[in-house]
């Protein structure tokens, strides 16, 4: 079970860190993405574009440490939920965006619903994470 | 409840991490975002005070956030003029300005106009508006021409301000 705890953990702090990779090293492109979301106020973007990147990075690399789970992995799951909704809701509007989940391109859509496939098997994957690591070794750690 | 405290004060100093992190390095390299993105505009005003072409006029008129100023004389001022525009010939500058200062800063730019190609007056209008401190001032070169030649809106009337040494901001028979 220790593992597969590892593994999950490993694999979603790779997801992470990969993600956070072209969106530091681009920002301007990365705020441009999330304003064509639609979602956040225009004040909004720019410190997102700014900050997001470096909290995936800093989520990533705690994950593959192994440190402060109970935080990173409350932020993880919070990130993908929130990325996913984003997802969801601009699926049901009509808005073909780009992703922004690891590329800065501004791809057009056409695979909206590959996106919505792929971040759904991402929010199970950091559930998963968040269960064997967290809440499964709690309960472990009561028993013994 | 640990793991809920856990959970909580870990979560605030990951985001302050990031918030720092992200902040920081967003100041020192060179292709760092305004933090505060200035709000977008169709609207392209030239970087100094300058020449404003008459789209970008337009738009500030129809969104009411320029002010036009008429630089022609008092009598052809009443004779036409770009709606909502006051007058102040060159020559009243003086004794007008104190009585327009307070709105130069409720405007995103202020323009001012002649007649003619070659015309000076709303350069020189202009000029004396930025020495007084006055900032977006533009010019709409041969304003008055351009803006009939588009049949924008107009109208007649004279402020008597700019008529018979009066200084008042009172509009006399403004009509369309």
């Amino acid at each position: 079970m220790k593992i597969a705890a590892a593994a999950l953990r490993m694999l979603v702090a790779g997801i992470f860190l990969y993600a956070s990779y072209d969106k530091i090293l681009h920002p301007a492109d990365f705020a441009a993405i999330i304003k064509d979301y639609r979602i956040l106020p225009d004040i909004l973007v720019n410190p997102a574009a700014i900050v997001l990147p470096w909290l995936e990075l800093i989520l990533g690399l705690l994950l593959a440490a192994g440190k402060w789970l109970e935080g990173a992995l409350f932020l993880v799951n919070a990130l993908l939920l929130v990325f996913w909704t984003a997802l969801v809701v601009n699926a049901f509007r009509g808005i073909d965006v780009g992703c922004g989940c690891f590329s800065t391109a501004r791809e057009g859509g056409g695979d909206m619903m590959w996106y919505l496939f792929r971040d759904g098997v991402f929010v199970l994957l950091g559930l998963a994470a968040w269960y064997f690591c967290v809440l499964k070794r709690d309960i472990a750690g009561k028993r013994s | 409840m640990n793991r809920v405290r856990n959970t909580v004060v870990q979560s605030a100093y990951i985001v302050v991490m990031a918030i720092l992190c992200g902040l920081g390095v967003n100041l020192v390299r060179p292709d760092g975002l305004p933090v505060v993105q200035a709000k977008e505009s169709a609207v392209t005003l030239p970087s100094e005070s300058g020449e404003i072409a008459i789209k970008d006029a337009l738009l500030l008129f129809a969104s009411k956030r320029a002010l036009f100023i008429d630089a022609r004389s008092g009598f052809e001022f009443a004779d036409g003029h770009i709606q909502g525009a006051v007058s102040v010939p060159v020559d009243d500058f003086d004794l007008i300005y104190p009585k327009l200062a307070d709105r130069f800063g409720k405007v995103d730019a202020v323009i001012t106009y002649c007649d003619g190609e070659r015309c000076p007056l709303s350069t020189d209008v202009a000029r004396l508006l930025t020495s007084r401190g006055v900032k977006n001032v533009f010019v709409l070169k041969n304003g008055w021409t351009v803006w009939n030649d588009e049949r924008l809106p107009v109208e007649k009337g004279q402020q008597l301000e700019s008529l018979l040494g009066v200084r008042d901001t009172f509009c006399v028979e403004c009509a369309k």
